[in-house]
């Protein structure tokens, strides 16, 4: 007689249960469903409606990874509820830290004079635009307010270069603030690398400042981009970026790309140039509809669906370089697979919910006042101060970070409130950007069924889901992106 | 031009929020009037300015699955509630943000 009991005995009797999820429409045979804690399946149609009225037979292959899935349990099972709440708190947990990355604008000055420029700047000469010592002080006062153990300080402009002693001034201070606070605390500035010298390539590299930069593609669309006196923005910058990777380190200087409507045919001219540089990855952006994008009509050169087609293109192009041995991501689809594929949130302040405005960014501008987001100063310049928070020199940190400005903004954009989001299943993946939907619709909720944030995202997130369905090799590629150190 | 169709649900068999839901998802094509009567509610969905009939015959089909599929949300909704509560009270009250 065998010691043990025949597979049998272990058999379900019972039916199972269900455990919260959602479910879209992926095309016209699947659907998505999404656990509480954002993990996916892809379920053939017909098993949707049988899966919900619990008639779907034990016997089926499909019940052991809804089960290990946490979208159905048996009775009086306990560890998939424990493990959904581990999993939902280590998604959360970066709302505990609070405010990680902190922009000063410096400066409004910029040599460049860009179409689709968001944040208005101004004339090299009118240094009324430059931030004062005095906002810089008492902008490092609210800085290390934040509980966060890691502190980032972003420069940003106009062109931070044209007021490096103040760049200068605000990382000393700090680091001597960060003796008593001991914060992981870093430094980056966002600049063209047009007007980068070696004296500033030298403090740089003293204080381990990054450096993030912009490169729109070849020297032409670079170029028609992005203009500036001399039309020798590319090769400004190509000079910068060896200059600065020789002076601080390879991976020390990152880039960043702006889609117009001369981009779109070029996606994989864009790609290569990055490749020619030796970038490891794009980030293929979309235009946003603030700045001077709005006064030039930049924003409506293009649509959602071309733009679309755009970053599908190159995607296609960047899984080929990977399959031929070329290690190359597009960062956006990677933040996303991120919070697809794993239980952490990478903190991306678009697609964060509680909105990321305030809580995971807060912007200082030249004048003292200060933004829940980039996109808020944005917003600022054009006349609207929906998302100013208050004046450095006048609030308290309690007051700004409790402003009804700010909570309300959060309270309300909330996705799981929101008419459409709540039921979706793409919610875990998204972001409520309360920002861009009062700046489109005049509404911090906006009407999502209208909303080219919406219309743009659920297409990014069916898209790589089924591409990672239909073959093994994208989604081994894409567990890669995810997980990236 | 305007188009119309008039679509006609048991209100036995569907909850009137499942077809607020709906006519929220679909008003980038149309607009619907929600009336009930006689154990019936009625839908009249009409093309909102611009969209072409092909467009406008796309979208009430797509109106069509998607009460079909909040009202399959509302019933999983109904079902797993406490349990999500369960779950969320288990989530928050482990994060140590309140001391003891």
């Amino acid at each position: 007689m065998s010691k043990f009991r025949k597979l049998d005995f272990y058999a379900q009797q019972r039916p199972y249960e269900l455990l919260p999820f959602k479910f879209d429409r992926l095309n016209d045979c699947e659907y998505v469903i999404t656990n509480m804690a954002g993990e996916y399946h892809v379920l053939p149609m017909p098993i949707l409606e049988p899966l919900i009225s619990r008639t779907l037979p034990l016997t089926s292959e499909l019940i052991p990874t809804l089960r290990s899935k946490q979208f159905i349990r048996f009775p009086e099972e306990e560890a998939p509820l424990q493990l959904l709440a581990l999993k939902i708190r280590t998604r959360l947990s970066r709302l505990a830290q609070f405010t990680n990355l902190h922009i000063f604008v410096v400066t409004l000055r910029c040599d460049h004079s860009c179409p689709y420029c968001q944040v208005s700047r101004q004339s090299e000469s009118r240094d009324e635009f430059d931030m004062t010592s005095e906002m810089a002080d008492r902008s490092l006062d609210f800085v290390f307010m934040s509980p966060n153990p890691a502190i980032k300080i972003e420069f940003q402009g106009g062109e931070p270069l044209l007021n490096f002693e103040m760049v200068k001034y605000v990382v000393l201070e700090a680091e001597k603030r960060n003796l008593k606070e001991g914060r992981d605390l870093q430094f980056v500035i966002a600049t063209t690398l047009s007007l980068l010298t070696d004296e500033m390539l030298v403090f740089c590299k003293q204080h381990r400042i990054v450096l993030s930069s912009s490169l729109d593609g070849p020297v032409n669309l670079h170029n028609a981009n992005r203009p500036r006196p001399g039309r020798d923005s590319h090769q400004r910058f190509e000079e910068g970026l060896t200059k600065a990777r020789a002076a601080l380190g390879y991976d020390q200087v990152s880039a960043l790309m702006t889609t117009t409507d001369k981009s779109l045919p070029h996606v994989r001219a864009i790609i290569d140039e990055y490749l020619r540089l030796g970038f490891d990855g794009i980030f293929l952006r979309t235009l946003s509809p603030y700045g001077f994008a709005i006064k030039t009509k930049k924003f409506l050169s293009y649509d959602t669906e071309r733009w679309l087609d755009f970053y599908k293109e190159g995607l296609e192009y960047i899984i080929k370089l990977n399959k031929s041995g070329i290690r190359f991501v597009e960062q956006y689809s990677s933040l996303v697979l991120a919070k697809m594929l794993t239980s952490t949130d990478p903190g991306f302040v678009d697609l964060m919910n509680p909105a990321g405005a305030g809580i995971a960014a807060i912007v200082f501008n030249y004048d003292g006042s200060v933004y829940a987001s980039d996109e808020s100063r944005m917003l600022a310049e054009m006349g609207d101060h929906t998302f100013r928070l208050g004046n450095i020199l006048e609030q308290s940190y309690e007051e700004i970070i409790l402003s009804d400005q700010l909570l309300d903004a959060l309270e309300d954009s909330f996705t799981l409130s929101s008419p459409m989001c709540s039921d979706c299943a793409f919610e875990p993946f998204c972001g409520s950007e309360p920002v861009y939907h009062h700046a489109m619709h005049k509404d911090l909720v906006g009407r999502k069924p209208e909303s080219s944030f919406c219309k743009r995202n659920m297409a990014i997130f069916k898209h790589l889901i089924e591409l990672m369905e239909n073959d093994e090799g994208t989604k081994r590629i894409f567990m890669g992106w995810a997980n990236r150190c | 031009m305007r188009q119309e169709a008039t679509l006609v649900f048991d209100q036995q068999l569907y909850e009137a929020q499942v077809l607020q839901k709906a006519a929220y998802r679909a008003m980038n094509s149309l607009t619907v009037d929600i009336a009930c009567a006689d154990g019936k509610f009625s839908c009249v969905l009409s093309s909102n300015i611009g969209v072409e009939e092909h467009s406008f015959l796309l979208a009430v089909q797509e109106f069509k699955k998607d009460v079909i599929d909040y009202q399959l949300r509302h019933q999983l909704n109904t079902e797993t509630l406490p349990i999500k509560n369960l779950i969320l009270g288990l989530a928050f009250s482990k994060t140590g943000l309140i001391s003891e």
